[in-house]
């Protein structure tokens, strides 16, 4: 996965995408034409103040929500041709994700949870890797510890080990550090760029921190659901803004 | 994926909500395996012990030398075949004679059951040898070696008997038996024209087999010869074990159902903890497919472990069962009862698998449809359309009640009343909670304030708690009352002889011969043969009836009997008994339906060559359980009175009383006696295996409720833990919480519990009077005592888990 040839085309990109929904009885459009295209190896930061549809537009780009019109590419796929589990194939293949509720299995332990997705596509050597990953994360001593027992910022160290750990192509993370005090978010910002570097993955980022953003190589900015700004970050490394 | 699969299915078995619906398949599996179980054992051995009562499978009667046509063809070579010749005849012994009932029977004989003897367990004599009664051996001072003659044969005394098969339904009197060979009945000139002689063709082999020579021969069957199996000779035995069976199903299956609520409790509680495991598994890249092949994995991982570990307990349980009753058993001069089969066993798997998909099904399969969207919104989950996820537990627990009694009735009358439980006490308990929310004590409506926000919740917990404990009660209830009904039925002083034949002048020297030996004198009916005729002008015709039954009864001869007064083991539920100098019939309920015979319809009988002809003026309900001397059909004094009659009676003997049987026989050897002890025996028999199979079950029923109990809290558990912090984090203590649950808990339960006592008396009432037919009161005080009962359980079973959550830090509580 990892190692496929790079295409020409950019790895995601998002074409004329939209997302209206029914409230009661009227229709709330909470997405209108977003449109960018993101190379493989960059950054992309979705930024926008609460309620601007950052999560919408990051499970749209995801494959795990459909879109009302547009669509999206993943990797030259168009997610609208696919079905529900077309789409889980590919998020499979070519996806990680880091969420702010962290969403680790409450009854596995560290390990287990990092084996999850590399035992539902059947990886070889899974529980190598897993540890591996693990000790990458700095857990190398808390494998068999179950989410009751880490803290919050150790938590999201196992979400960050079990999404790196599948080798995926495009990260997704939805406000990582939402969930956590300002010192252990910054670590775990810094675990999740670190980790993202050296794999090279492509990763798409909500925050609503600024100082996060700047560290991707491209911010978009939403408010109420339209694209107000697409750009490339003045300092693309991000090196502390 | 196979590795993951098991990953979850370990880590599940250490959730509280899987090992609910663990404990709860097993309960179910481990109740239906003990009562399948059972019920085949006790059935096959009673079948097997009626077969030793015909010394055969099936049997041919015939007043004459039973034609060679009968016996099995080529094709029925599996078969075993004996022949027996039963007549009474005079033995001799040097100058000395003396009547004796003679049975001639090829080697073969008995095909079932044992002919005991002094030389143990034999076949017939060998040709040339007899064996004899004892009582003739005490007579006559004769010993092995000795000789006999029979008619003009002299036969050596091989041994004594000490007893024979097939004496109950042979009951060729109390003259004592001598059995010789076949082969020797010629030498002996004593079958000629005009011998009472009573042929037997008897038969034994693979029930398909017998099943098939019958069927070969039924329509064959000449005047004055008759088939004969086991069952049909003894439908007290039959009706009691098909009544103590079908109970007994019954409550196996109840707490089969009271499991099935626990499961869909604890399904729900299951499926709630795994939408987000699904929602990320989906997210991860799980295809539907796979997820449900995950669950489905686990789901018969489940139905595996429960059918193995309930298996084994309700093989135990029914193995434990049947070692506490050995010496009942065996004492009764039965063999054991007879190794069970995998069938109950896999029945029960198969039942649990009907249960945990009728109740957990549709949840589990909206499980697998949670959207992966989940992870970023957690208010979405699958829509789960409870509604018909009720109407299909419903669906399944009729089918399963069906599949247990095979009785349309009564597995709608006991679904009816699972039903009119779970909505009366969804309602009554809602009601009765309403109502003590406006009671103006503040700690109640603190307390009960969980249980009003979510009304929901609230009745299923009150369903459960309701349908659990109606459970209990009901089969409380029928513990007690119903067998203490069906009991007295069969009293412990129900007669185990009759004796027919008597003339009626000899009535008052037996009289004098029971009193003389400080018993009660029976009562004495009077007995006429008589030939059914014509019914409403019409020849009666057996051919024209439809069903086999009603054919058999129709063709056979009756035995009528007279009298103006209804007696006690009989109920009159239609028309009147006649008054003084009417003439008219009276039937028998169950008859006259067979027959169809209504009131007001007239019958003929050939009484003694001369018609007798009159209306049918009322129907009877008799209770046959009572083994008195009862008759199909009576007809008035004033008919019936003059007509040539023999008189019989029953009478109950008690062992030490016997002697005056062998003086019955020795004054008048015209009156045949026959002891039904064994048959009485049998029944009560089953009755105390049933009664003794009901706790068992009773068991199970009370795990089964437990489990219930417990499942309905385990599905608000975390509800209730982040109301716990929020309670806490506002200061109130540990033990303020605590008491504000038990104030809840009990009242919850109480209030269950009076729904449920209510229900269940309601139920066993409606139950022992259509299904069971058995007269059962009301139970009034059952209601006070459940009402406490259902505090108490509530509040013991909830401390456990509450406390649990009570001793908990806020803070903990709200991270998890
Ligand atoms: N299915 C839906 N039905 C109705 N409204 C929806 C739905 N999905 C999203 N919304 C609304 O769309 C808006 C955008 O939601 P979204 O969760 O994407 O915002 P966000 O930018 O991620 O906010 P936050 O920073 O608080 O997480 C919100 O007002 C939300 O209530
Ligand atoms: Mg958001």
């Amino acid at each position: 996965m990892l190692n496929s040839p790079q295409t020409a085309s950019p790895l995601l990109a998002a074409r004329q995408l939209g997302k209206t929904v029914k409230t009661g009885t009227e229709q709330l459009t909470i997405l209108h034409d977003i449109e960018f295209s993101l190379p493989a190896g960059e950054s992309l930061a979705i930024i926008g103040t609460s309620g601007s549809g950052k999560s919408t537009l990051l499970a749209l780009l995801a494959g795990i929500d459909q879109p009302s019109h547009g669509d999206v590419q993943l990797d030259g796929q168009s997610l609208a041709a696919l079905d529900e589990d077309g789409r889980a194939r590919l998020r499979g293949q070519l996806a990680g994700f880091v969420f702010q509720s962290f969403q680790l299995l409450p009854d596995f332990t560290a390990l287990e949870n990092v084996l999850v997705p590399l035992e539902l596509h059947g990886v070889a050597d899974a529980t190598a890797r897993a540890t591996h990953w693990l000790e990458r994360v700095g857990l190398g001593a808390r494998l068999d510890h179950t989410p009751r027992q880490l803290s919050g910022g150790e938590q999201q160290r196992v979400a960050l080990a079990r999404a790196f750990a599948g080798a995926p192509r495009i990260v997704f993370a939805d406000e990582p550090t939402g969930s956590l005090d300002t010192a252990t978010g910054a670590h775990i910002a810094d675990l999740m760029f670190e980790l993202n570097a050296a794999a090279g993955t492509t990763l798409v980022l909500v925050t609503h921190d600024p100082k996060l953003a700047a560290r991707c190589s491209w911010q978009l900015q939403l408010q109420g659901g339209h694209q107000i700004a697409l750009h490339p970050n003045t300092a693309p490394d991000g090196w502390p803004a | 994926m196979r590795r993951l699969a098991l990953r979850f299915l370990r880590r599940d078995l250490a959730a509280s909500d899987f090992r609910l619906l663990l404990i709860a398949l097993v309960i179910a599996v481990a109740a239906m395996t003990a009562v399948g179980l059972l019920a085949d054992r006790v059935k096959r051995g009673l079948t097997g012990q009626a077969n030793w009562l015909l010394a055969a499978d099936a049997a041919l009667i015939s007043d004459h030398p039973i034609p060679r046509a009968y016996l099995p063809g080529n094709g029925q070579a599996g078969l075993l075949v004996a022949e027996t010749a039963t007549f009474p005849s005079m033995v001799r012994s040097g100058e000395q004679m003396r009547l004796a009932a003679i049975k001639a029977a090829s080697s073969d004989y008995p095909l079932r059951g044992k002919l005991e003897t002094s030389l143990g367990v034999v076949h017939a004599p060998q040709a040339g040898q007899a064996y004899i009664d004892r009582r003739i051996a005490e007579q006559w001072q004769l010993k092995a070696g000795d000789a006999l003659k029979v008619g003009s044969k002299t036969l050596t005394v091989a041994a004594i008997i000490v007893r024979e098969p097939d004496a109950v339904i042979d009951f060729s009197s109390l003259q004592p038996r001598v059995i010789i060979n076949a082969v020797d009945l010629p030498a002996t000139g004593l079958i000629g024209p005009g011998s009472r002689v009573n042929y037997r063709l008897l038969v034994a082999g693979a029930e398909a087999d017998v099943a098939r020579w019958k069927d070969g021969i039924h329509s064959r069957l000449q005047r004055g010869e008759r088939l004969e199996d086991a069952q049909e000779s003894r439908p007290e035995v039959k009706k009691s074990l098909a009544k103590a069976e079908q109970f007994l199903q019954l409550a196996g299956l109840l707490a089969a159902l009271l499991a099935g609520v626990a499961i869909l409790l604890a399904a729900r509680r299951f499926v709630q903890r795994h939408y987000d495991s699904v929602a990320l598994l989906r997210t991860l890249g799980a295809s539907r497919r796979q997820m449900q092949q995950l669950l489905l994995g686990e789901l018969l991982a489940l139905v595996l472990l429960a059918s193995i570990a309930g298996g084994l307990l309700g093989w135990l349980g029914q193995e434990a069962l049947a070692y506490s009753l050995r010496y009942w058993l065996e004492s009764s001069g039965n063999e054991r009862l007879p190794a069970g089969t995998p069938w109950p066993w896999l029945w029960a798997s198969a039942y649990a698998l009907l249960l945990l998909a009728g109740t957990a099904g549709p949840q589990l399969l909206a499980l697998t449809r949670t959207p992966p969207l989940r992870v970023l919104r957690r208010e979405l989950q699958p829509g789960l359309r409870l509604g018909a996820q009720w109407l299909l537990a419903a669906g399944a627990t009729l089918l399963l009640l069906w599949l247990a009694v095979r009785d349309v009735k009564l597995a709608l009358l006991t679904g009816g009343g699972l039903l009119l439980a779970m909505l009366a006490s969804g309602a009554g308990g809602w009601l009765l909670i309403h109502l003590l929310l406006k009671l103006p004590f503040a700690h109640w409506r603190l307390a009960l304030r969980p249980l009003a926000r979510q009304p929901g919740l609230a009745m299923v917990q009150l369903g459960a708690l309701t349908i659990g404990l109606t459970g209990l009660c009901l089969l409380t209830i029928t513990r007690n009352d119903l067998l203490d009904g069906w009991q007295a039925r069969v009293p412990a002083n129900a007669p185990n002889h009759f004796a027919i034949n008597i003339q009626p002048d000899q009535v008052a020297t037996l009289t004098q011969l029971f009193r003389a030996q400080g018993a009660s004198a029976p009562v004495f009916q009077p007995m006429i043969r008589g030939r059914w005729m014509a019914h409403n002008g019409q020849p009666v015709n057996p051919a024209a009836y439809p069903d086999d039954r009603a054919q058999r009864l129709a063709e056979r001869e009756f035995n009528l009997s007279w009298g103006d007064a209804l007696r006690a083991d009989n109920r009159l539920i239609a028309g009147r008994m006649p008054a003084a100098g009417e003439r008219g019939w009276t039937v028998e309920a169950g008859l006259a339906k067979t027959l169809n015979i209504r009131l007001g319809d007239t019958l003929v009988f050939d009484i003694a060559g001369s018609s007798v002809s009159a209306p049918v003026i009322a129907l009877r309900e008799v209770n046959w359980d009572s083994f008195r001397a009862n008759f199909f059909v009576t007809g008035s004094q004033a008919m019936l009175a003059d007509q040539p009659a023999s008189m019989i009676t029953s009478f109950y003997l008690p062992a030490e009383q016997r002697p005056l049987l062998r003086e019955i026989a020795n004054s008048m050897p015209n009156v045949t006696v026959l002891d039904v002890g064994q048959l009485l025996a049998e029944v009560r028999r089953i009755l105390l295996i049933a009664t003794q199979a009901l706790q068992l079950v009773l068991g199970f029923c009370l795990a089964a409720g437990l489990t219930v109990l417990a499942a309905a809290l385990e599905l608000n558990a975390s509800e209730r833990s982040r109301e716990a912090a929020l309670l806490r984090a506002l200061g109130a203590t540990q033990g303020r919480l605590r008491r504000l649950w038990l104030t809840e808990q009990s009242l919850l339960g109480a209030a269950s519990g009076l729904t449920a006592g209510l229900l269940a008396s309601g139920t066993g009432w409606a139950l022992g009077r259509y299904a069971l037919e058995l007269p059962v009161g009301f139970n009034l005080w059952l209601p006070g005592v459940t009402l406490l009962a259902g505090a108490l359980l509530a509040t013991g079973v909830s401390q456990w888990r509450l406390q649990r959550l009570a001793r908990s830090s806020p803070g903990e509580l709200l991270r998890n």
